[in-house]
């Protein structure tokens, strides 16, 4: 048996080591400006944020029914979605690279990556 | 049911019975971080700390699987794959830390498992959406997880130590 204090050491040191890769995360893949828009891991499109100077909307069909993306200037978001969870819309807009849109009912990902400075984020997982 | 007397398997099933219904019950809270989906406290894993503690590794073991397949049919959709692959591996885990516990430690198991529910979580969706991407999402998660692991976990332990008197040993074949 360890004693008590063995473990919240350990744990300690796992929350520190987690807060700062979530923060890395977070700060680290800003100022990008593409989104990709990803199904079942197939590029669907891509749109360049900082070129966009009038909104608009497509649909992306999937197994679970539409998402309707939108694109505005710099930012993007699914405004609506046929899921029942609605967790991509609820995610609201993004325009950085902080956390991609999933839809996991339609397989769809929207990720915002720089391409002058091409962020591997799988790096995470290693 | 080879191997577990009446008693046992009524026991699984009431147990299973609660940890359904705080796993629904939970389901239709809102995200409590809207920015990234997909944290939640997790209540129903309470359940599964106290079986693992009081009724040993298997009954706790059928409990999380009947949990998890009659959740995702009530939760519908994907569910069953993330619920799935996060409870194995939070499950294997958590039975390979608790026998270095003692009972004043158990809020510790249930923080491991938290995080490798996560991992396990991640780890699908990566697969099924086959974008590596998502990983990103892991830290996130991690720190979530360690936070609502300690608070279910402890959840698990006052229960288990109110409940002491009435529960059976952990040797109970």
């Amino acid at each position: 048996m360890r004693s008590t204090k063995f473990w919240i050491l350990l744990i300690a040191a796992a929350l520190v080591v987690c807060l700062a890769a979530a923060a890395a995360v977070m700060l680290g893949n800003t100022g990008s400006c593409v989104a990709r828009v990803y199904q079942n891991g197939q590029l669907l499109r891509a749109v360049d944020l900082s070129q966009v100077e009038e909104g608009y909307t497509f649909t992306v069909s999937g197994p679970a029914g539409e998402n309707l993306v939108q694109v505005e200037p710099g930012r993007i978001r699914v405004a609506a979605a046929d899921c029942p969870d609605q967790v991509c819309v609820h995610q609201g807009w993004i325009s950085t690279g902080i956390a991609p849109i999933v839809c996991l009912p339609n397989q769809l990902v929207i990720q915002i990556q720089s391409d002058s400075h091409n962020q591997q984020v799988d790096g995470v997982t290693g | 049911m080879k191997g577990f007397t009446l008693r046992q398997i009524t026991r699984m099933a009431v147990l299973t019975a609660v940890a359904l219904a705080i796993f629904i019950a939970e389901a239709q809270l809102p995200p409590l971080v809207p920015i990234v989906p997909g944290i939640k406290l997790g209540l129903a894993n309470i359940i599964t700390v106290y079986a693992l503690f009081a009724l040993g590794p298997g009954q706790a073991g059928m409990i999380l699987l009947a949990r998890v397949l009659l959740g995702s049919l009530f939760a519908g959709g994907m569910t069953l794959f993330y619920s799935l692959g996060g409870g194995v591996c939070c499950y294997l885990v958590m039975l390979a830390v608790h026998r270095l516990l003692t009972r004043r430690q158990i809020w510790v198991c249930s923080v491991l498992g938290a995080m490798a529910h996560n991992a396990g979580q991640i780890a699908v969706a990566v697969a099924l959406t086959r974008t590596p991407a998502v990983a990103a999402y892991l830290p996130v998660l991690l720190v979530s997880g360690i936070l609502t692991g300690l608070f279910t976990g402890l959840c698990a332990q006052f229960l288990l130590s109110r409940l002491k008197g009435s529960s059976p040993p952990r040797t109970t074949k």
